[in-house]
Order: C-alpha cells, then structure tokens, then sequence
C-alpha cells in the first residue's frame, strides 16, 4: 500500500498538464482506481482489521486528493500565465466610442451666468418674446417720437405690437408679477429682434440677459459691486470692470459698463481695439417712472438694472469672432462644445 | 460729430493732451469714437513775396512774374488780380504736391516757362482749379518768405470723432463740447464776443444785451404753425459780393465734416458747428414778397432742394414759404429757387426753432438727413436763435462786406421756459450712495453754467434750486440733475458694494429645473442642442405640407420685414432643423443629431399672439459610420422614438405611442405620443414628398413635444426596494396578425402576468414559417417578487393565464 502511495504521489509529481493529472486520478481515485479497488478488498479481511484498513486506505486516498488538488491549482495558474503571456492587443486602435451630444454656447454660458446671479439671490424671470408697444416702449420711458426709437430698429407686428427689442419689458412684467415683494432680483434671460440684417456682429435675431434689482437702500455702488461679481464670475477672477456715462431712456444715471479684455487681459489687442477694453453691458439705476410702471413707488425703493447680449457674452468667452456661426449650425463648430 | 482740436482749443484753453482730453470726455459721458490726425497732402508750397511783374507776351489776360520764396527766385506765370508786385502770396515750387495727387512741375505757359504756381485755397484744400472769383491767397505784410504753407494756416489737426447718445444733443456743437471741456477742467470757457454779450452759455439762455437795437427787420415773419415752429428769426445782409471764406476757416468745416461753398452758406455753417443752431440764407432778391411764412406744406406742392432733386411735399410737412411757394423744406434743405450763388447781392439769414418730432417724420420721409435736421430732431436750444443769426452777419460782413441791418425780425410763439428744477442731497443718498457733499454738487452745476439758489434744510436733508441752460433739453427733473452730478463726480470714484441683505436665490419653479435637466438627458443621449432664427420665410411653413386646417400653415406676419425670408414667425421649430440638416449636408456631414428648444407663434385673439416652448429633435443620415469594432448608427424612425421613450422615462411621465402622425411625418412611419389624455409630441419619418422638396438626401427622423405639457407631468421617480430574491426570465413568442399592435400584445401580459417586473418585445418576425398575414412577437417576461423566487408551477400557471388571454385579446398563438 506504501508503495501504491508513493507512486501516485510520484506520477502527481510528474504530470505536467491538466489532462495527464486527470489520468492519474482516474487511475488512482476513479470507479476502477487502484484505490478504490482497495476499498473493495475490505469485505475480504477479518472483521477486526477492517476499521485499521479503512482508516489507512482513507489516508491514502485523502494524500492522494490532496497533492492532486496542489498540483491541479498549480497547473491551472501556470496555463493561465502562460495565456495572459500571449494574449495581447494593439492598444492604439480606437475604443467603441459612445455617442456624446452638446450644449450650444449659448446654453453652456447662460447656464453659467444663471448661477452666477443664484448665488447673489437672483431668481430667473422669463418673459415674452412678441410685446405690446406699450411694454417695450412706453412703459420704459420711450413714448412715441423719441429720438432712442430710431436707434433700436423695431420689427413690428401691427401697429402696437412688436417682437421685443430687448429684455428690458421683463422688468416691467417681472416687477408688476412679484406684486410689490421686496427684495426684487431677478435676471431675464431671452430672445430680442432687431430690423439688421445679417453680418459678422448683427443678426435679426439674438439674446439679451436683463438683470434687475429692486429694493430699500439699492445704489449705484451696488450696481457696480454685483456686476463685478458677475464679471469676475464669468470672465475670470482677475476681470476689472469701467463704468462710463451713457443714455438709456429707463435708467438714469445710466452707465456702459467695460470689461477688462479677455483676449489681451487689458494690454491692448485688435479684439479690444487696443483700447484694453471690451463693451458689454448697459446698465444704470432704474428710473422713477420705470419703478412706478412696475408697481412699486419710487420714494421708497430704489434699483438698478443692466442688459447685456448673451451671444457677445459667449463669443468673448469662447473667442468667437463671428456672430452667424451661432446660428449656422454646423456640425463642426457644435462638436466643439462637447463636454465644455 | 467732428471736433477738430484747435478749434475746441480756442476756446477752452486746455492744458491736457488731446488723448487725455478725449479720455476725460468719454468717462464723462461724451463719448469719443475715434481719433484721427488729419493730414493735408501739401507739400512745397511757402510764403514768397512777388518782386516784379509784366505782361505776358502773348497773352495779355495773363501775366509773367519774379517770386522770391528767399531761397530761390522763380519766373510764374498766373492770371490771378492779386497777382501784382509787392504782393505776398503762396508758391507751390517745382515738384510740389498738392491734394488729390497732383503734383506741380515747370510748364510751358503760351511759350513761358511756369517754374510754379502762385495758389488759392481751393487748390491747397482739395487739388482743384479756383472757383469763380476766387482769388489766390494773399498773405499779410511781414509774413517771412519760404515758410510752408501748413506753418502758416492750422491746416493739419487731430480730430475727435464724437459718439454721441441721444441725450447728448447739447454736444452737437463745438462750443457745447467746449462746456463740458471746461467744468472737467476747471478751464474757463472763452467765447467769441458776440456769445458773451448774450450769455449764450449762461443759465438762463442767450438774453438780448442792453445795447442790442430795438429795430424791427424788413422781413416779416408768420408762424401760423406754432406747434411745429414756434420761433422764427430773419435778418438781412446787404450788398454782399462773391466771396470764399479764409483758408482756416474752409478747412476747420472740411475737418468738421463739411464742404466748403462760400462765405455766405460757409458763415451759416461754421456758426452751427460752433453753437449748434442750424441756419439758412436765402438770396433775398429771389424771394417773392416781403414775407416768410413758416406753415404746413399744401397739397400737390412741391419743391426743387439745393441738391437738385424736385421732391413732392406731403400735406402737414413744414416748409418756409414765400409769396410763391415754398423755398425751404422747413430744418432739412433750402431750395434751389433762391439759393445763394455767386450773384447774391443780398441775403436774408434764417435762424428757427423746428419742432424736433416733425422735423424727424419729414426728413425720413424725404429721406433727406442733414447736419441741420440731425440737430433739429434732438431739440436746439430755443434761445439761441438771435444770438446765433447775429453771429452768421457778423461773419459774413466779414468775409463778404456786406452790410447786415440794424436788428432783426423775431417771430416768438414760444411758451415761458421754466427751468428751476428742486434738489435735494436726498436723491444723491439714495440714488448714488457715495458721500458726495452738497458744497461739490454746488460746484459741479457751476461749472457746467447751472445756477444755483441759496441751500435750505428740508427735514432730514439739504436742499437747493438749480436753474438749468435751455440748450440742456435733456435735463427735466431731479433725477437728471442726479445723473450730472454722478456723471462729472466720475463713475470710476464709486465703490463697488456686495448686495445686502444676502438672499437665497435660485430657480423659480420645478419646470425651470426640468427643463435644464430635460436637456442634460439630450445630451447624454448623443443630441446636439442648436439655434435657430425665430423669422422664416411663408414658403419654409408650405415646405411642411400643413393644410390650410393646421394651425401651423400661417405664421404671425411681420408688418415691414426686412426680407421675404423672414417675414413670419415660426410655428413650429421643425423647419428651422430641416435648415439645419441641409446646411449640414450642403457640407457633406454624414448625419447628425439636433435639437432645440425655443418659443413658437400662433396668432390670436388676444392683442398678442400666442407663444408656446417647444422642443424640436431630428436625425439624419449615418450618426456614427461604422467603425473597425462596431457597425453604423443610423438614424431610423425606431433610434429616435427610443431617445424618446428613454427622455420620457428620465422625466417620469408615462406615455404612449398611437400609430399616425401630421405632417411633415411619413404617415405611416409616425406616431403621436399621448400621456395624461392629450398628445404631448409626435415622432416619425420625414415625409418622402417634404423630403425631395427640400432638396435633402437619405433617412431622417423628426420629433417635436410641447415643453409645457411635459415639464408640467415631469416627475422624480419614487424609490422601490430591490427584491432580495433572483429574477427570474420566461419567453413567450405569440403570433398575431400583423396589423396588430406590438403595444396591444405587450398591454395584454403587463395585465395578466402575476409578479411580473418587467416585459420587452425582442423579436419581430414575419417570414416564413410565421404565415402570411401574420407576424410572430417574442417577449421576454422577467418575474421578481419581493417575497420569494417563483417555482416552476406558478410559472407554468402564469404563462397558461396569459396564453389564454392573448388568444381572447388579440388572437395571438403561441409559437414554440
Ligand atoms: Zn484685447
């Protein structure tokens, strides 16, 4: 029995693949195996030497399973190195790449510029797009026959209505909404029209984000510190802002507001005409008559507002230099906003 | 508005350069566009002293003459009367230039040689021959020999090129430039001497002096149009004779941005320039009477303008008129009947007040813009009228020796000016913030010619009137004077303040937030968001094949568009992506996915028309070319309607799909997607018809939603506890007839199945073996109860209930 043992331990020993370590348990272990025929000469013994005989041949066979076992798993990992040694793929051919859509950069810097002013206490008002005379106009200080009519080409539907000229009727509409609630901040993000036709700085059709803040004690030192904000938000930390006069009929004092330069960070540039400086907002503290068209009385509160085009907000940012490619649509240029 | 530097210079005298000066003015609110150094082409041409005269030889109307520039002596033949011994005059020597190109050389004049040219102004200023009766230039006694003429005359200058907001109207002249110059400054203000006798700058407007003549003119005005020209000034120069203005002044008006004429019309022009009141000059012996009147054009008159254009007149459109007729389009052009040309011997000056409204509604319907309607329109100073014709006689005696009359005729129906206006440091509390004392307001109105009454305490905060010059039309109340005080204080002296009190802020309603989530999926989903223009052409909605019943065939119209192709607005943002697939294709892209969000319009019965959000998907052609690992995605009806139903599920609304969509939608190959009782969108195939009008090649797949309806069934799904048990899949494949919808067979097992988690369809087979007529449906079942693993006996139950269902429901068989 010693010897049977040795030799099976020996011909484990000696296997060198998975199918000849399977011969070995068939011939050891299996139905015929010499162990098992063992176990079956036990009936032949005297009863007294059974249990001696079973333990033994037990021993054996559990030795036996034992070492097939070790050899069997170190046979297996051995195949299995041998496999990953060949195995091999060239790793410069493309993955399966899924399709990934975009926002527009109109989208992508509306976005941002929505959470910029959520983070002041803004809310978003949207207002509509074909207007009355009177919400685009009149309500803002521009009665018929003044001379800043001209200025905005209108685009008219019927003799008193129009398609907005600007976001700026959202202050009256959003003002008369909030039903003389204080404090008032809201932005009104939006869709404007102008009588222009087409080329690389004009378009028919284009947006506007209209800010407004009305409240106790608003100044025009607020006007100056939340715009900075936005500024510093959007463009970067290091943007500087100027305030110069300008004229808007529904703010007075009224400002245009400058922004350092994104392209040349205030040095001077053909983008920024070498000024260092970049034209983007209209702004100012909301004129007396423009508080009362919204609800609210003008001895009691004050405000501020400002207007700005989206899309020149975005091709700044993203150093676009014709409007109509907003509008184009081409695959190549809407690829490129993948993931920004 | 053009500001030439010298002439701002003269007066207020700056010590600022003139990049400083505009720097200063823009951050004033007078806003510099540009700055440009304007440079004459002129070269060679000096101061010379003519020595020595003769007759030429063979021309006796000319004359041969020695000039010495004290460099050289030249032999000049010249026609011109100053042209005498003695005289100092200007030289363009040999290889001179002048404008235009020209260059001057040695010539042959009927046999001698011309070694130069002795010049006038019209040939420094523009290169070009004198003008009749232009003499050369003659200069004063003293003037040392060979100095260039540039060195002479203010020729070359910087000028500042002026932006102006509306508001700015006061800005429209040199002197009110000079204003703003000087209260920057500090400078005081110098003007010419006939200004300062009728404080033309003062508080209270220009004022007849206390020596002014009180003699009527010889024209008599009528205004029976008060509402349109209430204030009419004449008055009449005499024996004046054909004359050109001095050099400097032709080209201070060149460098302004005008043409030089003569000395009459030029004199009327610098004047304008200089204090912003437009004029005119008549000839007076071509007017027709003694009389001008100022009143509404009649019907069927017309008039000939200076330009040469015969312009029909409109019933109300204020003329000046004569005896005959009109000879003035009132504040716009004079006409030709009684021009000043070079035979005036007398000349009637006109200096108005048009009503700026009409002035605008009539020069645009003439189509007409001039320096004096630009001015008109944004309302001149209703002062200034005296002061300024005085000012035009006095320029034109000058240059002409004419003889103006003693006074002048003023026609004045204008109403009292009021310009006292209350201020109070409240508004600058409240309004600026900065702490800006009253003692600096004060001053700030001084120096911008404002006067100002005594302070008062008026509760908790000092007040004080402030009387405002009737050239500042812009200024009406207190919040303007604000404006004044904030804007020469400088913008760039406020401090920014953060917003207190801080607030939360964020988005106004849950549809706001699902509708940024909304387009989130888009993109995750492969869409590309894009923007299309709102104005389209009528033909894009016929492109559409809606019929006359579809709310979408007629767009709201634009009254005066600025094309056909964009004089509607959209109904639908559909024809607005197939314009982005043919762009897209026009450039040999192989296919693409977009969408779009935006307002659509319908008209109403309300004033306004109706707008709605909608959202606009397309595909088309190959969204992905095969590569080396995967097959092509192709856009299909079957690709979109899944980005569809997954958008759908993300949002949490339940929706299905009902066979047949409008049009532009391949009616068969469509459905309309209905959730809550009501269509929410559709989705289909492009039209083969709409397709090939369209010019678009290969597949593609639309879909449009309200936004509006389905942000307002978007909800968050609840969490349900995942099972602890496994799941458990059956299949089931029944064959139906093949007009039977999949949905109905799916419908049938959601309800019967017992512990049914989940059922897809994921086979559809109609060939041989399934019969004719018939298709088979393969569905796999996935069962999942909280509790326990389902045995093979509730399985086998489960399937013979639904068997038997869908043969009772749908006739469907069980195919093995
Ligand atoms: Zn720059």
């Amino acid at each position: 029995m010693e010897k049977l043992g040795e030799r099976a331990l020996k011909e484990i020993e000696e296997a060198t693949s998975l199918a000849a370590l399977e011969e070995v348990r068939l011939k050891y272990l299996g139905k015929k195996g010499e162990v098992t025929g063992l176990l079956k000469t036990i009936g032949s013994l005297p009863k007294e030497e059974r249990p001696a005989f079973g333990a033994k041949v037990n021993a054996l066979r559990e030795a036996i399973e034992g070492h097939l076992k070790e050899k069997t798993a170190f046979l297996e990992r051995k195949a299995l190195e041998e496999r990953v040694k060949r195995e091999t793929v060239d790793v410069t051919l493309p993955g399966n790449v899924p399709q990934v859509g975009s926002l527009h950069p109109l989208t992508k810097a509306l976005r941002e510029i929505v959470q910029i002013f959520y983070g002041m206490g803004f809310t978003v008002y949207e207002s509509r797009e074909a207007e009355t005379d009177e919400m685009n106009f009149v309500k803002l200080n521009l009665a018929p026959g003044h001379p800043s009519r001209d200025a905005q080409e209108t685009l008219y539907l019927t003799e008193t209505t129009l398609l907005r000229t600007h976001t700026s009727p959202g202050q009256i509409r959003g003002m008369l909404d909030m039903k003389g609630k204080l404090p008032v901040r809201f932005i009104v993000p939006g869709r404007v029209y102008r009588r222009d036709q087409m080329d690389a700085s004009h378009s028919p059709v284009f947006h506007q984000v209209e800010g407004l803040v009305i409240d106790r004690h608003i100044t025009f030192e607020h006007l100056k510190g939340c715009f900075l904000e936005f500024a510093r938000g959007f463009f970067g930390p290091e943007t500087k802002i100027r305030l110069r006069p300008s004229y808007f009929p529904f703010t007075e004092p009224s400002a245009e507001i400058d922004v350092s330069c994104t392209i040349c960070k205030g040095k001077g540039c053909p983008v920024c005409g070498r000024t260092g400086w970049l034209e983007l907002s209209g702004a100012g503290m909301v004129h007396p008559n423009v508080i009362r068209n919204g609800g609210y009385d003008p001895d009691e509160v004050t405000g501020f507002a400002f207007g700005f085009g989206l899309d020149r907000a975005a091709m700044l940012k993203w150093g676009i230099d014709d409007l109509r490619v907003l509008f184009e649509n081409d695959l190549r240029f809407l690829r490129q906003f993948e993931g920004i | 508005m053009r500001v030439p530097w010298t002439w701002l210079k003269e007066y207020v005298d700056l010590d600022w350069t003139v990049e400083e000066t505009c720097e200063r003015l823009t951050h004033a609110g007078v806003k510099v566009e540009n700055l440009v150094y304007e440079k004459l082409d002129l070269s060679g041409v000096v101061s010379a002293l003519v020595e020595d005269v003769s007759t030429h030889p063979a021309r006796p109307d000319l004359k041969v003459g020695t000039v010495n520039t004290g460099e050289g002596r030249y032999t000049v033949v010249s026609g011109a009367p100053g042209f005498e011994k003695g005289n100092l005059v200007l030289l363009a020597v040999p290889s001179s230039r002048l404008p235009g190109g020209i260059t001057i050389e040695t010539r042959s004049v009927a046999g001698v040689e011309s070694q130069g040219m002795v010049v006038c102004s019209n040939e420094i200023l523009a290169g070009e021959e004198p003008r009749p009766g232009e003499d050369i230039i003659l200069l004063p006694p003293g003037t040392p020999l060979g100095i260039p003429a540039q060195e002479l005359f203010t020729l070359d200058d910087w000028v500042i090129e002026l932006d102006l907001t509306v508001n700015f109207s006061h800005c429209l002249s040199i002197m009110g430039v000079a204003i703003e110059a000087s209260a920057l400054s500090g400078k005081p203000l110098k003007l010419p001497e006939v200004y300062r006798n009728w404080d033309w700058a003062g508080p209270y407007g220009s004022r007849r002096p206390a020596d002014d003549p009180d003699v009527e003119g010889e024209w008599k005005v009528e205004l029976p149009d008060p509402d349109l020209c209430p204030r009419y000034v004449g008055k009449v120069v005499r024996e004046v004779r054909t004359a050109y203005a001095p050099i400097e002044v032709e080209r201070r008006l060149m460098l302004a941005g005008m043409r030089p004429i003569s000395a009459i019309v030029d004199a009327t022009n610098y004047v304008m320039l200089e204090c912003g009141q437009p004029l005119h000059a008549f000839d007076a012996d071509r007017l027709e009477g003694k009389t001008i009147w100022a009143r509404r054009a009649r019907q069927g008159e017309t008039i000939e303008t200076l330009d040469g254009e015969e312009r029909r007149l409109e019933e109300g459109m204020l003329v000046i008129a004569d005896a005959r007729g009109p000879v003035a389009v009132a504040g716009v052009m004079g006409g030709s009947r009684t021009e000043v040309s070079a035979g005036t011997r007398n000349v009637l000056l006109e200096s108005a007040f048009f009503a700026p409204i009409p002035t605008r509604q009539t020069y645009r319907k003439l189509r007409l813009r001039t320096e004096a309607s630009a001015r008109f329109e944004k309302t001149v100073d209703p002062t200034a009228q005296p002061v300024a014709i005085e000012r035009a006689a006095e320029l034109i005696a000058k240059y002409t020796g004419g003889v103006p009359e003693r006074g002048r005729t003023d026609a004045n129906l204008m109403e009292p000016l009021k310009r006292s206006i209350p201020f109070s440091m409240r508004v600058v509390k409240r309004t600026l913030g900065a702490p800006i004392p009253i003692e600096k307001c004060k001053e700030i109105f001084e120096s911008l010619h404002f006067a100002v009454g005594p302070v008062k305490k008026e509760g908790d905060f000092e007040t004080m009137d402030v009387t405002v010059p009737p050239r500042r039309v812009d200024i009406k109340e207190e919040i303007d004077l604000c404006e004044e005080v904030a804007r020469i204080y400088g913008y760039d002296k406020f401090e920014a303040k953060p917003l207190t009190p801080a607030v939360p802020g964020g988005p106004p309603n849950k549809e706001y937030v699902w509708f940024e989530k909304m387009k989130d999926f888009l993109v995750s989903m492969g869409g590309r968001e894009v923007v299309t223009t709102s104005l389209l052409s009528p033909d894009d909605l016929l492109a559409m094949g809606w019929d006359e019943s579809d709310g979408r065939s007629k767009g709201v119209p634009l009254m005066d568009p600025l094309s056909s192709s964009e004089s509607v607005l959209r109904t639908s943002l559909l024809p607005g992506l197939l314009k982005v697939v043919q762009r897209n294709q026009s450039v040999r892209m192989p296919g693409g996915f977009f969408w779009e969000t935006g307002r659509v319009f319908f008209p109403s019965r309300e004033e306004l028309p109706l707008e709605a959000v909608q959202l606009g998907l397309c595909m088309y052609g190959t969204l992905r070319e095969s590569t080396w690992v995967e097959g092509e995605a192709e856009a299909t009806f079957f690709r979109l309607k899944g980005v569809v139903e997954t958008l759908l599920r993300l949002m949490g609304i339940e929706a299905s799909f009902l066979p047949g969509a409008s049009m532009p939608m391949h009616p068969g190959i469509s459905a309309r997607v209905v959730a809550g009782h009501s269509t929410v969108g559709e989705v289909g195939e492009l039209h083969p018809l709409v397709k090939k009008n369209l010019g678009l090649i290969g597949n593609c797949v639309l879909a449009w939603f309200s936004v509006e309806a389905i942000l307002a069934m978007a909800k968050e799904k609840r969490f349900t506890p995942v099972s602890k048990f496994m799941p458990v899949e059956r299949d089931i494949a029944v064959v139906v007839d093949a007009s039977v919808p999949a949905d109905s067979v799916v419908k049938v097992v959601k309800e019967t199945a017992r512990d049914l988690r989940s059922v897809t369809v994921f086979d559809v087979y109609d060939k041989p073996p399934v019969p004719e007529g018939k298709k088979s449906i393969a569905l796999r079942l996935t069962y999942n109860p909280s509790d326990r693993t389902l045995t093979e006996e509730e399985l086998s139950e489960d399937r013979e209930r639904i068997v038997k269902a869908l043969r009772e429901a749908v006739g469907g068989e069980i195919r093995l």
